[in-house]
């Protein structure tokens, strides 16, 4: 198991969280987004190493990262894209948008590429209606799509 | 406790349908009806663990407030008037119950839980035998050893939260969690579990979601008899009830006792059953011949033991009833010492769990003390280092021993006596075989007697079904000494 | 400084510096006559100020639409007890996005509103609970949260009035339930989101077991004005009991979809035609979905009659929520807006009250079997009886926020829903 540890930057950025809550719990989601930003996702090598750094069992860490959409407890890739497939989004073609991306790319739902470049998100509603279909590159938004237009954004990315 | 703490509480008047209740302030609402025989089905609610309000299940109306609300979720206040037995919390009840049925496997025939299940007690009372659920059901893990003998099987589990709450509040070990939202929500192991008190966890699923590995698939549950009784295996005195019938004993689970245990018990207690249906009980007294115990008249032990010089050492996990006949019968006996079990582990775990296994020594040391003996050890071992051939030193067997080492020490030490008669609620194992005999005693669960705690405490055993020729205790078999 | 740079306040309350490029900046925001308010508020006895908010009706606009004075009013008012004001910028409603909006442009007016509602409070401590998906907003405001501090607005004894306040911006991480003010403090108290049981209120036994209180962003961010201008200015708009001003996001089948903020009871038709000129390519209005997804949709003729106001939508059997109005026009499939409703409470609900954990899959997969073309006629009465049985039987609202749409598309649009069963049936 390679173990996993905050860089210096991330070091110091973990201690300044620390003084943001009244309790070191409080800043769990806070220092779990940064040990995602480092390593792409929440291996149980990161897990072990926030339980011992913050004192919190494993298997709370685990109960939380399994409950939010945007924490992965699997590998993800270079670019995370999140397709809207909610209300508005859905009436304008958003399901449509989100399968032929993963038919295009020949990818599955939350399954990274191959080449470890795409990584495609169903997602409920990103709260960007006026723009639907919409859907987020690495948490920038993007709307008004097309599966074309889409799929122009996805090809030229790192 | 603080002179506050002892004033007796308020008491508190209310109504539950149509019964009044009247129950001490703060009392949980749906505890108070609970206490007083009213049923109300529930599965979260558990005295012993902090309120989730999740099941649903015990829904109330009470006049004056305009929403039905889980009676769990509440403390009863002067004058309330409640009622769980409108259509619309029946209705709702029903419907909740369905909602918990939803999901789950009907593998009642192979599940352990049937007979004690929440699920089936209340669907015999609430459910809609025609099921409307002809969708398919969310799958999720069966057989899973989750450690410490507990097995799990989270398509049985309905996310009540008990087991979580028991790991996070009572033994603090945090192994189980509930992760995935939604109908995905199940219960997830880190690694396993690793605490003491493991088989509570069994005791307080409320389905067959988490079952113990020792008793799986042994008994069905309505061919079981509990006796209440208390526990020999340490100090503690946990109050129990072992389930048993005329096959054998199969298993322990505490019964709440505020004042000792509370709502729990400690793995090691679970196990105070193993010896009481072992098949090699002793039947009566044997004799040590060719390398083998074989049954023998009384009259051959009263033959060897004429001429000797009569020594005792006792246990300190008899009864006090026992002392007392003990003393009784043999007063004029000088040399009667006492055996105490080694302590081991930590003095105190922070739940339970206690060093000390000698489960009655206080009653123990205030016999001795009455009848002008000394139940030190110095006094044992000092027995022990003058014992010569002229001595028959009988020896009543501790019923459980935890530190094999310093037992066998202690029986190394025996031997300088010329003869050697060991009283044992055992079976014939190898470690007897330096006694020339043998004689049978009962079991703690093979007697009527009262044992005292650490705390000073008497409580009680109570006799059940019996595995052994073991109708005579250790005062009993004075007999053969006139 | 031009007339355009100045804050207009006569219009608009919530939007009142959205015309102003860069507002976004400290300095800019300032020039227009922000955080004005706050200093002169420092000078004010605190319970005058929560006397105010509760004069001007102000009700939260998270969705409950309950009086923010009277919440406030639950409050402890030991000012040397630990209490905390949370901003619940979690904007997950499906359709909602005027938080959003509000905050990229002007984060200051949240930052402002905060901290004079703070005062009034006399809460040492403040997170904005913002949504995951928010990133980039998240770090607008944060952006906004330290130039506040470095203008000596946050942080200790502010500008010498001997009032503390620290403010934090909280990521959230993509979960809809953390939209509920008890989930939104599990999560900020490194839990799963899951909602708390009630009582205790949050503003008795909140955050971390201490007195809070949750605020709507936009809840937050109408302080200021209603503290400049009185609470009697602010009840000139809107109705008796829902005064003042309100975001509507609308999004769906309309020429111009955005976020405009028009006083309550405006009728939800002028909304449509006037603001959002018309439903698109001069189709019909079929039905309008008012208040987010949970709110029970409205057929056209009802949608043509009803005010935008919390009251008369309630009247004609939904809610005004969260002010998200999603517009269908005539090729829209109801079904359809049904599937995708159900699919979004399914994998939302938390999972601790059974009626939710259950029913949300329960009438998912109702539906996925009808539209299989194994559904029965019978399976709509199902439906609304699974969906009846989840109302008021959990902790918090999703589970009601579940059953509400789908009894609504029944009510309102059984026959489609009919059709559609017995279509699917012929076409497997």
């Amino acid at each position: 198991m390679k173990k996993f540890e905050f860089n210096t930057a991330n070091k110091k950025k973990y201690q300044e969280l620390l003084t943001h809550y009244d309790d070191i719990q409080s800043a769990l989601m806070p220092v779990l987004h940064l040990a995602q930003e480092q390593h792409s996702w929440l291996s149980p090598e990161v897990v072990a190493h926030i339980s011992e750094l913050m004192g919190i069992p494993e298997i709370k860490i685990n109960e939380v990262i399994s409950f939010y959409d945007m924490f992965y407890d699997h590998p993800t890739a270079r670019n995370v894209v999140q397709v809207c497939t909610n209300i508005t989004c859905s009436m304008f073609g958003g399901r449509e948008i989100h399968k032929g991306i993963l038919d295009h790319f020949q990818l599955h739902n939350m399954r990274p590429s191959q080449d470890g470049k795409l990584y495609i998100q169903k997602m409920e509603c990103l709260g960007a209606c006026e723009m639907a279909p919409c859907m987020r590159i690495n948490n920038i938004y993007e709307g008004h799509l097309t599966l074309k237009t889409a799929v122009q954004k996805l090809e030229v990315l790192p | 406790m603080s002179e506050v703490e002892k004033l007796p509480k308020k008491m508190i008047k209310l109504k539950w349908n149509d019964k009044d209740l009247e129950v001490p302030e703060g009392t949980n609402l749906l505890g108070a009806a609970l206490n007083n025989g009213i049923k109300v089905a529930h599965y979260c609610y558990h005295p012993g663990l902090a309120v989730a309000g999740v099941c649903r299940m015990c829904m109330v109306e009470q006049q004056g407030v305009p929403r039905p609300f889980p009676a769990c979720n509440a403390v009863v206040a002067e004058g309330i008037q409640v009622r769980n037995d409108t259509k619309q919390i029946k209705d709702a009840v029903e419907w909740t119950l369905q909602f918990h049925l939803l999901n789950h496997p009907l593998d009642c025939p192979i599940c352990d839980q049937a007979g004690e299940c929440g699920l089936q007690d209340y669907y015999m009372k609430h459910g809609q035998y025609d099921s409307a659920m002809i969708d398919k059901k969310v799958h999720k893990k069966k057989v899973q050893d989750i450690g410490c003998d507990v097995v799990l099987d989270a398509e049985r589990c309905i996310l009540c939260a008990r087991c979580t709450r028991f790991v996070d509040d009572v033994t603090k070990t945090h192994e189980l969690g509930i992760v995935n939202r939604g109908d995905h929500a199940e219960i997830s192991v880190q690694k396993e579990l690793h605490n003491d008190y493991a088989q509570n966890l069994v005791d307080i699923c409320p389905v067959g979601a988490l079952t113990s590995k020792d008793f799986r698939f042994k008994q069905r549950v309505w061919f079981l008899e509990d006796v209440e009784s208390t526990c020999i295996g340490c100090e503690t005195g946990c109050s129990v009830k072992i389930s048993q019938n005329k096959s054998g004993a199969y298993r322990v689970r505490p019964i709440v006792d505020s004042e000792v245990n509370g709502f729990w018990m400690c793995d090691d207690g679970r196990k105070i059953y193993k010896h009481l249906s072992t098949p090699g009980r002793l039947v009566g007294p044997m004799v040590f011949k060719n390398s083998m115990f074989l049954p023998v008249a009384e009259s051959e032990i009263k033959e060897k033991i004429k001429s000797k010089n009569i020594k005792f050492i006792l246990s300190a996990g008899l009864s006090n009833e026992e002392y007392q006949s003990f003393f009784k019968e043999f007063k004029n006996i000088k040399n009667i010492t006492l055996y105490q079990l080694p302590k081991t582990g930590a003095e105190f775990d922070g739940i339970l769990k206690r060093a000390d296994k000698n489960c009655n020594l206080r009653g123990a040391q205030k016999a001795f003390k009455l009848a002008g003996a000394d139940s030190s050890e110095e006094a044992m071992k000092k027995m022990l280092d003058t014992l010569t051939s002229q001595d028959a030193l009988f020896v009543v067997m501790p019923e459980i021993v935890y530190d094999h080492d310093n037992y066998a020490s202690f029986l190394s030490k025996i031997k300088k006596a010329g003869l050697r008669v060991a009283l044992t609620t055992d079976d014939m194992r190898s470690e007897f075989s330096d006694f020339h005999f043998l004689l049978p005693v009962p079991t703690f669960l093979e007697k009527e007697g009262h044992i005292i705690n650490y705390q000073n405490k008497e409580r009680k055993l109570n006799k059940g079904r019996s595995y052994g020729a073991s109708d005579r205790n250790v005062g009993d078999w004075a007999h053969l000494f006139h | 400084m031009s007339i355009a740079n100045k804050a207009d306040y006569q219009n608009f309350t919530l939007l009142s510096y959205h015309h102003i490029p860069s507002v976004h900046h400290l300095e800019i925001f300032e020039e227009a006559g922000g955080y004005e308010m706050m200093k002169k508020c420092f000078t004010l006895d605190p319970e005058k100020i929560k006397e105010e908010v509760k004069n001007s009706g102000l009700r939260g606009r998270g969705g409950a639409g309950f009086p923010t004075g009277v919440k406030w009013g639950f409050f402890s008012k030991d000012r040397n007890q630990r209490k905390y004001l949370l901003c619940n910028a979690d904007e997950s409603e499906p359709g909602t996005f005027k938080d959003r909006y509000l905050l990229e442009i002007n984060p200051h007016i949240l930052v402002e509103g905060m901290i004079i509602s703070a005062f009034a409070l006399g809460t040492q401590r403040g997170y904005i609970y913002i949504r995951g998906e928010f990133y980039e907003q998240a770090m607008i405001l944060e952006k906004a949260v330290k130039d506040a501090y470095k203008r000596g607005y946050l942080g200790k004894n502010i500008l010498g009035s001997g009032f503390d306040f620290e403010l934090v911006v909280h990521r959230g991480a993509g979960a809809y339930i953390c939209g509920e003010e008890t989930g939104l403090i599990s999560s900020l108290e490194g839990q799963k989101g899951r909602p708390k049981l009630k009582p205790p209120f949050p503003a008795i036994k909140g955050y971390r077991g201490l007195p809070t209180i949750v605020n709507n962003v936009e809840t937050l961010a109408a302080v200021p004005w209603i503290m400049r201008c009185g609470a009697a200015a602010y009840k000139k708009w809107g109705t008796e009991k829902s005064p003042g001003t309100k975001l509507f996001s609308i999004s769906g089948d309309v020429n111009r979809p955005g976020v405009f903020e028009l006083p309550l009871g405006i009728p939800l038709i002028e909304v449509i035609e006037k603001h959002c000129e018309g439903v698109r390519e001069g189709n019909k209005l079929k039905a309008v979905i008012p208040g987010g997804s949970s709110a029970p949709i409205f057929t056209a003729e009802i949608a043509k009659e009803v005010r935008m106001d919390y009251e008369d939508i309630a009247q004609k059997g939904s809610m005004l929520g969260s002010g998200a109005i999603i517009v269908l026009d005539e090729t829209r499939s109801i079904p359809d807006i049904l599937k995708w409703t159900l699919e979004f409470y399914h994998h939302e609900s938390c999972g601790q009250c059974t009626p939710c954990r259950e029913g949300t899959g329960w009438m998912e997969k109702i539906f996925k079997r009808a539209e299989q073309g194994e559904g029965k006629l019978s399976d709509i009465e199902l439906l609304d009886k699974v969906a009846f049985n989840m109302r008021g039987r959990t902790i918090c609202a999703l589970s009601d926020a579940a059953a509400m749409p789908t009894q609504g598309i029944i009510k309102a649009f059984r026959g489609e829903l009919e059709s559609y069963i017995k279509i699917q049936m012929k076409n497997r």
